[in-house]
């Protein structure tokens, strides 16, 4: 009875955890079956290099990637990379223009990127892209999907849940569109997707719902890159722990023989 | 277990100049211990490692860690991709502060039900309330250093709690952040002090240990031990029971680190703190969101504003608990053997819950009315404790400890005038 | 207070349950210990270099098509001063006359201070260009560049390296003079030519191997 009741309080307790954002006028976003979810679960690497290319192509003209160096998409990158060789990750790398400098002249130059920089970001600073973007500043996203309470159902549904016309009765303000998970449903993004927006390299059908789990798996390994290390080591501990405790179980039992 | 000291010359050379191994000896293996402890009586220990945990992940997170806005946010974010194996040292410290809590509080929790906290073991209990409140401290410095938007936005609300102080309550708060607003000054000092405090811990849990090695451990039943046949060394039994118990606690932790890292955080401290930016709710840990539901329940009462009355109750919940040896002064300690208390310190526990869940949510419509009860009710149950320890008729208690275990394990039958506590 | 419990003594069991006890608890404690010390590697290993630490180590490519023969560059690699000398005909000549064996002391490089293909009269793989780790193998401060003969430091000074701290010298090959404090030569990093006018520090030439931690002194 009382272990009842403990079990209870620890389930109330647990409960309270969480809590955080509490949703108000929130639409939950839509569930989806992620690969990474789970205590087994692992980064499609395929889906993970499709989404680096949205990333690529559409994303990055706003968006920045502020904790990612060029060389974490390769072998040597935390948790191994999604999949590159080094090869083309230095092939990659060059192919971007970054800031370096002062030289002797006491200027600030250009030069082809390595895989040690940080991926380069679309605006020198915050003041220069809401210049640009009519005072909207888009979040970097190097962390979002660890930002948002359910950020992977988040982000697949931000990106899906665009709604034009918006419901009736609805009034957009200027500048704004209408979406059905992003909390107030009034976002400053335009809608990024529309499906067939990039030509996939492994020659995947690219459909909006497509594209929009391909790019949340690849934000979600951007977000924790050691995620398969962190859930794989768990494995290991706790069988050992169960193991250990077990032994220890016996061994108080022996102990405490004679004193039940 | 062969008699101390008398093995090895090595042994023998240091003890007679500094008593290391007696005092082991004495203290962690022949100490007598009451042979019916529960497995309430884990948490202590579980609270100890935790401490040694928190410290050893701390010291080295420190070693990769800058206290400067500019660069803290990213050093954190460095240790968990960068840094090899930094991810499982930022888990298990920023879990390990949760579970150090819920050990904390379920330990608290067993010395109210079973009267801990009563004569002669009232500074044990002092000392514990001392290191509930450097935990306090601890943790809120702590939750400021990777610099979110909750560290920024939860270190400004509550400094600015300071400023309910009259008269001199602003002064106190811009000294207390070393400028106009929570900034670098107080990133850095507050980094300073989390990494004092709980080494401050450790000798304010010396002296607990002191003190409790005084008279010993209470026990489920509440009454003293009258001789041998009462207790038994710590070593073995305790030993490997308290292992036994830390073994089933790392599992429990280990799920949390390893599989549910971020479920007692708050996802928006993954975004850099942004001073011209409110997040839409500021909300605490949850370990202070009791203590957060006290805050904000208060109306203004009679002369005092609401903001300063609620900054008190806050304070008043802890320090009302330093109290409580002479506001509880039934006799005996057990609730096991008080029919009434028994209820009704279960109702604490609930409404300590109560208090949490109105705490992570805007104090608006229901939840106001519901934290202002809930607030009542904490400090009403410190007068029903008063109320109870004086018209509560117990249940008669054991003759003894080894007569209650004796009779069919932890029985509750027992003559008229035995004696629950020896007088201090 | 010194109670001391008699609980039945642990030979009272007939033997077999005490062996049993014995051994469990002694498997039992064997394993928590283990997992205590399998705990500790994971901090000891948080302190090795971290992975952006490792890759900020990756080579660097320097172009050296401006300096001048008889200039030098200094370039950081590995957080470590690298000299790049572009030696001159006259410079060149002296060094390959001056191996007198009282001056130096190790003036055919026999301590491994340098990769195979610099251990030759110029000490690097092309004579006009020379690469050196610029820290003196006293203790660890940085040479000063000192190219022209006599002067300041004597008449006989031929030309090189002096290091102000405390007074070591060295050639315009990074050869240690004999009676000063540094015991070896200045060492040659791994690098090799990109181009004509393009050197990269920290790679090796085709087919050449050198692990720059086996040398004797940074």
């Amino acid at each position: 009875m009382r272990s009842l009741a403990c079990l209870a309080l620890a389930i109330a307790g647990l409960s309270l955890a969480g809590l955080g954002a509490d949703a108000q006028e929130e639409v939950p976003p839509p569930k989806v079956s992620w690969s990474f979810a789970g205590p087994f679960g692992t980064f499609d690497r395929a889906a993970a290099q499709r989404g680096f290319q949205i990333y690529e192509e559409v994303c990055s003209r706003c968006h920045s990637m502020n904790l990612l160096h060029y060389g974490d998409l390769g072998p040597d990158g935390p948790g191994g990379g999604i999949g590159y060789s080094e090869a083309q990750v230095k092939a990659f790398a060059s192919t971007k223009q970054v800031t370096d400098g002062p030289n002797d002249a006491g200027e600030m130059f250009q030069r082809p990127g390595r895989p040690s920089d940080k991926f380069v970001a679309p605006f020198p600073n915050e003041k220069a892209a809401r210049a640009a973007l009519n005072g909207a500043l888009p979040p970097d996203q190097s962390l979002i999907i660890k930002a948002r309470p359910d950020g992977p159902d988040y982000v697949y549904g931000i990106l899906t849940g665009y709604k034009d016309p918006p419901p009736p009765g609805v009034k957009i303000t200027e500048g704004r569109y209408y979406n059905e998970y992003f909390p107030g449903h009034q976002i400053a993004m335009p809608p990024p997707l529309a499906g067939n927006d990039v030509t996939y390299a492994d020659g995947t059908k690219a459909t909006l719902d497509q594209e929009a789990k391909d790019i949340v798996t690849f934000l979600t390994w951007a977000s924790e890159p050691t995620m398969e290390v962190r859930k794989y080591t768990g494995v290991k501990v706790i069988v050992f722990l169960v193991f250990m405790t077990g032994l220890l179980f016996g061994a108080k039992r022996k102990i405490w023989a004679d004193v039940h | 277990m062969a008699a101390p000291a008398q093995q090895n010359k090595v042994v023998r050379w240091i003890d007679h100049r500094l008593p290391v191994f007696t005092f082991m000896q004495h203290e962690l293996h022949d100490y007598p211990t009451p042979k019916n402890l529960s497995y309430w009586w884990n948490f202590g220990s579980l609270a100890g490692i935790m401490l040694v945990i928190m410290i050893v992940s701390g010291i080295f997170l420190a070693m990769q860690y800058t206290p400067h806005v500019d660069y803290a946010f990213d050093s954190v974010e460095r240790i968990m991709r960068d840094v090899n194996y930094g991810w499982l040292m930022r888990y298990i410290h920023m879990n390990g502060a949760s579970f150090f809590f819920i050990v904390v509080y379920i330990h608290l929790f067993r010395g109210l039900y079973y009267g801990s906290y009563k004569a002669p073991r009232e500074l044990l209990w002092m000392l514990g309330v001392v290191i509930l409140l450097l935990m306090m401290a601890t943790a809120f410095m702590g939750y400021v250093l990777p610099w979110g938007q909750m560290s920024f936005w939860g270190a400004t609300v509550i400094t600015n709690l300071f400023s309910a102080i009259p008269v001199i309550g602003h002064s106190i708060v811009e000294w207390l952040w070393g400028g106009f607003a929570v900034g670098n000054p107080t990133l850095n000092r507050f980094f300073s002090l989390h990494y004092l405090l709980p080494f401050v811990i450790v000798a304010v849990v010396g002296l607990h240990l002191m003190a409790l090695h005084q008279h010993g451990s209470n026990n489920p039943l509440g009454i003293d031990r009258k001789g041998p046949q009462d207790s038994i060394p710590f070593h073995p039994y305790y030993t490997v029971k308290d292992m036994f118990g830390l073994g089933v606690f790392l599992i429990i932790f280990s799920i949390f680190v390893f599989y549910l890292p971020n479920l007692l955080g708050d996802p928006l401290n993954y975004e850099p703190a942004n001073p011209l930016q409110t997040p839409p709710e500021i909300v605490p840990e949850w370990y202070f969101l009791p203590f957060y539901a006290m805050l904000r329940s208060t109306p203004n009462i009679l002369f005092i504003p609401a903001k300063l009355a609620g900054v008190i109750a806050m304070f008043a919940s802890i320090f009302i608990l330093f109290f409580l040896p002479w506001i509880d002064g039934s006799k005996v300690r057990s609730a096991r053997f008080r029919p009434i208390y028994k209820w009704v310190s279960w109702l604490l526990i609930i409404d300590c819950l109560v208090l949490g869940y109105v705490g992570a949510h805007r104090p608006e419509g229901w939840y106001v009315v519901v934290g202002r009860a809930a607030t009542f009710y904490y400090f009403f149950h410190f007068f029903l404790m008063w109320v109870l320890g004086k018209v509560e008729r117990p249940l008669p208690l054991p003759t003894s400890i080894s007569a209650a275990v004796t009779a069919k394990g932890g029985g509750r039958m027992a003559p008229a005038g035995s004696r629950p506590m020896e007088k201090p | 207070m010194a109670d001391t419990a008699q609980p039945k003594p642990m030979g009272a069991h007939t033997s077999d349950s005490a062996t049993r006890r014995d051994f469990l608890t002694i498997a039992a404690a064997a394993v928590a210990g283990i997992g205590a010390a399998v705990t500790v590697w994971p901090f000891i290993d948080s302190m090795n270099a971290a992975r952006d630490t490792l890759a900020a180590g990756a080579p660097v490519d320097i172009d050296i098509s401006h300096i001048q023969p008889g200039q030098q560059i200094v370039v950081l690699w590995r957080s470590r001063p690298i000299f790049i000398m572009n030696r001159n005909q006259d410079e060149l000549k002296k060094l390959q006359s001056s191996n007198d064996v009282s001056l130096l002391r190790d003036p055919d490089s026999e301590v491994l201070q340098q990769p195979e293909y610099a251990k030759n009269w110029h000490r690097s793989i092309k004579p006009e260009t020379l690469v050196l780790v610029g820290i003196c193998t006293h203790l660890g401060c940085i040479p000063g560049f000192n190219p022209a003969p006599g002067g300041d430091l004597g008449a006989d000074w031929p030309g090189g390296y002096f290091c102000p701290c405390h007074g070591s010298r060295y050639d315009l090959a990074g050869r240690v003079f004999s009676g000063v404090p540094a015991p070896f030569n200045l060492p040659v990093p791994p690098y090799r030519f990109v181009s004509d006018t393009m050197v990269r520090i920290g790679e090796n030439p085709e087919g050449a191997t050198f692990d720059f931690n086996s040398i004797v002194q940074v």
